[in-house]
């Protein structure tokens, strides 16, 4: 299983831990770590949702384009919204249902990236009885260039 | 290849890759996504109620549409040189095992800026039914080098 060293699958462990909707300060910071994304990370994305395009696979191929090599697909935020934020995050209380995103693409990531994560709540708010909390995140490679920014709102358990 | 944008007009479409949902897909999509909320994975928990939702069973996770529309876009975007900027998505109905579901594209319209080209793209993603999961909008570039 080409899962990140140390992840923790089962999201109940630390539920005790994390933010609910009312302990969550929009502007605060969250905690973030660094990763570096591997080409089976890469794969496995790829294998998910189906890529099959040689610009992510085929070394040779890729230095042909004008990636200059392999590259990522831009979607690999959503694993990198998980493998960057720490087992307490709040973006894993079991229930966090995700009720849209937006995200701009810069640079693409890349294998072998060292990647880090700056994210925040940016709003909270109630609407039709559900608890929504609206996150901002921002992803850089390792020479501080931007991957790609992008906005959620999920509704929080209760 | 600078034709492309050129080529391209106001109601295009673009056909999306049909994807078979099941327990083992979205498994799989936990595995890759390192998301595994329960929402995903445990039928049990998914049988009580969320609010007024009600779901009965485990659900896709909403980004396995997007990461969907987004294989969409580029590979219509790569072979025209062209480069997916941005894409913006809401879920508008649960997807569960069983569900076929298919994105699917219709060009809005072009626009030129001061130092690019872009296209503005309505998508959205419909299940077996015809029933709309999920609606957005994409942005692809054409560069001008």
């Amino acid at each position: 299983m080409a899962q990140a060293q140390g992840f923790e699958t089962d999201f109940w462990k630390d539920a005790n831990l994390r933010k609910v909707w009312d302990d969550i300060v929009p502007g605060e910071p969250r905690k973030s770590i660094p990763y570096t994304l591997t080409r089976e990370a890469i794969e496995l994305y790829c294998k998910a949702v189906g890529e099959t395009h040689p610009i992510y696979f085929d070394e040779a191929y890729a230095r042909t384009t004008r990636f200059g090599g392999l590259i990522a697909p831009p979607a690999i935020h959503i694993l990198l919204m998980f493998a960057c934020t720490p087992a307490d995050d709040w973006m894993r209380s079991p229930g966090t249902v995700n009720a849209g995103q937006s995200w701009s693409y810069n640079v693409p990531a890349r294998p072998n990236d060292v990647i880090t994560l700056q994210a925040r709540a940016l709003d909270k708010f109630i609407k039709r009885e559900r608890l929504f909390v609206v996150h901002d995140n921002v992803f850089f490679n390792q020479r501080g260039e931007v991957i790609c920014s992008g906005r959620g709102w999920t509704i929080r358990p209760r | 290849m600078t034709t492309g944008f050129e080529a391209l007009n106001a109601g295009d479409t673009i056909d999306g890759p049909k994807f078979a949902v099941s327990g083992e897909s979205i498994r799989l999509f936990c595995d890759a996504s390192l998301d595994y909320n329960p929402l995903h994975l445990d039928d049990d928990y998914m049988k009580g109620n969320f609010g007024k939702t009600h779901f009965g069973g485990i659900i896709m996770h909403g980004m396995n549409n997007f990461g969907l529309i987004s294989r969409m876009i580029t590979d219509w975007a790569y072979p025209l040189g062209a480069l997916h900027r941005r894409l913006e998505t809401r879920w508008v109905k649960p997807v569960k095992p069983g569900d076929t579901i298919q994105p699917t594209g219709v060009v809005r319209s072009k626009q030129v800026s001061a130092k690019s080209r872009w296209v503005l793209i309505d998508v959205m993603v419909r299940n077996q039914a015809g029933d709309k999961v999920a609606t957005g909008e994409a942005m692809v570039e054409f560069p001008l080098d």
